[in-house]
């Protein structure tokens, strides 16, 4: 490990030196903006959230998918998977702040007290575990089936990472860089939180959410959403959670206490993350389709935003001053 | 605006594609079969693109006129299969874990492999210059590739599928050996990891160049001018690269798209003006034989190519 750990600090500090993109203070900030990274147009859509529109784009390299935001909530990190690069953007205004290489940063999560960076390379299949303020890796953990999707236990201890090939997730300790263990939780799992002192994980290959111990990765019971369940996102108020069904075209509400389903909405398009407006508005990223999918729970009406290809990743810059207050609690309403 | 292109590829993937991979527990491709479906989508509108100039342009102003062009359907499937991304699924699907083991095992010891807008900085955030200078880079490694196709005794085996055709039209671009088109995308992975692939947010220029490629093995008396012929390759440039006395491995006009990596390399023929096709050494099998016979046909010429007799020149 310790020539890819040199090399890949190495070649990022130069680039990320060499290549620093101009000039955050030349856009002007706007009351509230929605980033969402479009996987299949090398861009960042910047979207005002009152008008409902897309402001402008910023172009990166090749294919953002995911985001995570800085403990002090001044930087959100985007990966561009077949870019190889994590690219930097104020969170308040969508402004470009520079990047550096990273090899295939697919999911990208900062640990809830800030420590550590981890990378899920879905295509090269590693995590990478990086100190997340120096952005130095620290360990990569080979990971031979697509890891996908990142949870960390709240204590920081440690982190699960869904494996879609294999059907399984893997437990990391934090500590000592190690697996702990790697235990099947139902076909291709995608989407993966903690909720309770559980894991809950999206099974894509299949039509529920298992609920796992994280203690030993035991399966303790399924929840039936609906066909290709990708995404789980637990709302702010922590009385409901929303599922992505992907195949069904669906977006089940659970209870939060029960987990048991209470309410069901019709989203075609291949409902992706989810970002909670202060409105209670659920913003959706819509994968085979150019739109954001604005949701309002109460009445099950939707309003699309015109995006680039592909969204995946969505960030709303109205978590920010949560987020500098308490970098957990914005990380817990985010996208996962 | 929506892309019709891009609305037609959204409803495949969530109709066909996803239920599909559902029912066969393959989940994990489902990123990827929506990239699939659009490369499929966009395949078929370069194809009728094309077909919609070219087809005209063939019976306006025929280079050649044949009574049966029963050889030229042979041509059509292999457009097809390969526009379409019958073959482009098939590569991908056979080579993508050699693919991700290898690119992986680079990156475990160092090698991240570059994009040229990280190699070259100004490019980034200029992704239309970054798309033009990567297609000039990819069609100069293009040259090198097709000269080497003539250039080694077996390559050329099988290159020469390509060449045997008597009835060159626009369909014939896609008419290749499918060993040659595994070693032309081998090519093209070692290209990637050097300066990364182009970006490909850009369906309307990737048509474009596909559209010049077909165009210029179009049966059309067809020729940009003076100047013209310098800039891009026209019709009846890359014919000469086809005629007959052509036919080989010392050919003339590799180029794809540009011609200056001739005109830099002292292979350019300006004044060469070829009107009929193909390679008068190929077995029958590869000129009017169906698309197996063609496969077949390649093997073993490329099996055969240790004798001298396979080459003409």
């Amino acid at each position: 490990m310790d020539l890819s750990r040199r090399a890949v600090l190495t070649s990022g500090a130069a680039l990320a030196a060499a290549g620093a993109l101009p000039a955050a203070a030349a856009v002007a900030p706007v009351a509230e903006i929605a980033l969402v990274m479009n996987s299949a147009d090398a861009s960042v859509s910047v979207i005002d959230m009152a008008t409902r529109r897309e402001i402008r784009r910023e172009p990166v390299l090749r294919e953002p998918h995911h985001w995570t935001l800085s403990p002090d909530g001044r930087t959100l990190l985007v990966g561009d998977a077949a870019g190889n690069a994590l690219f930097s953007f104020d969170p308040a205004t969508g402004a470009p702040l520079g990047h550096q290489v990273c090899a295939d940063p697919y999911q990208l999560w900062i640990s809830p007290r800030g420590s550590v960076l981890v990378v899920a390379a879905l295509r090269l299949d590693h995590i990478d575990i990086y100190d997340a303020a120096g952005r130095t890796l620290k360990k990569r953990i080979a990971a031979r089936s697509m890891p996908s999707h990142i949870a960390f236990s709240p204590d920081e201890a440690m982190v699960f990472v869904t494996l879609q090939r294999s059907g399984a997730v893997m437990a990391i300790d934090l500590a000592r860089l190690a697996p702990v263990w790697t235990q099947p939780s139902g076909p291709t799992p995608a989407g993966i939180v903690w909720h309770d002192g559980r894991l809950l994980v999206a099974c894509m290959g299949s039509d529920h959410v298992a609920e796992m111990d994280p203690a030993d990765g035991r399966v303790l019971r399924r929840i039936v959403t609906g066909k290709g369940t990708h995404i789980i996102a637990p709302a702010p108020d922590g009385d409901t959670i929303y599922v992505g069904n992907r195949v069904g075209g669906t977006l089940t509400a659970l209870d939060a206490a029960t987990l048991k389903p209470r309410q069901s909405f019709t989203l075609s398009g291949g409902p992706d993350c989810i970002a909670f407006a202060p409105d209670g508005k659920l913003w959706i990223t819509r994968r085979f389709t150019t739109t954001v999918a604005v949701l309002d729970p109460a009445s099950g009406s939707v309003e699309p935003i015109t995006v680039g290809r592909s969204p995946h990743g969505i960030f709303l810059s109205s978590v920010l001053p949560a987020a500098r207050r308490d970098p957990a609690a914005a990380l817990g309403t985010a996208s996962v | 605006m929506t892309d019709p292109a891009l609305a037609v590829a959204g409803w495949l993937q969530q109709a066909l594609l996803l239920p599909l991979l559902y029912r066969l527990g393959a989940m994990q491709w489902e990123d990827l079969s929506f990239g699939w479906a659009l490369f499929a989508v966009y395949g078929l509108v370069q194809v009728a693109a094309t077909f919609a100039v070219c087809m005209p342009l063939e019976h306006w102003r025929p280079v050649e006129r044949w009574p049966d062009r029963r050889a030229v359907a042979t041509d059509m499937l292999y457009t097809l299969v390969s526009r379409v991304g019958i073959l482009p699924l098939v590569t991908f699907v056979g080579f993508y874990q050699v693919q991700v083991a290898f690119t992986g095992y680079l990156a475990d010891h160092g090698w991240v492999p570059p994009t040229l807008e990280l190699l070259v900085p100004p490019l980034l955030g200029h992704p239309v210059a970054a798309f033009v200078v990567y297609a000039v880079l990819l069609d100069g490694a293009e040259y090198w590739r097709h000269l080497l196709s003539h250039r080694v005794r077996w390559w050329w085996a099988l290159h020469s599928l390509h060449h045997a055709q008597r009835q060159m039209t626009f369909w014939s671009d896609d008419r290749n050996h499918l060993l040659d088109d595994l070693i032309a995308a081998l090519w093209f992975g070692a290209i990637a990891l050097l300066i990364g692939v182009p970006p490909l947010q850009f369906p309307m220029l990737v048509l474009v160049l596909r559209f010049l490629e077909s165009l210029s093995h179009a049966n059309a008396r067809v020729s940009f001018g003076w100047l013209g012929e310098r800039l891009l390759i026209s019709p009846r440039f890359h014919r000469a690269h086809h005629g007959v006395w052509a036919a080989g491995r010392r050919s003339c006009n590799y180029g794809a798209i540009l011609p200056w990596w001739d005109m830099i390399f002292g292979t350019a023929d300006f004044a060469a003006s070829a009107v009929h096709t193909g390679d008068p050494s190929a077995p029958e099998a590869l000129v009017s034989g169906g698309y197996w016979a063609q496969q077949a046909g390649g093997l073993r010429r490329m099996a055969g190519s240790r004798r001298p007799a396979v080459t003409q020149r």
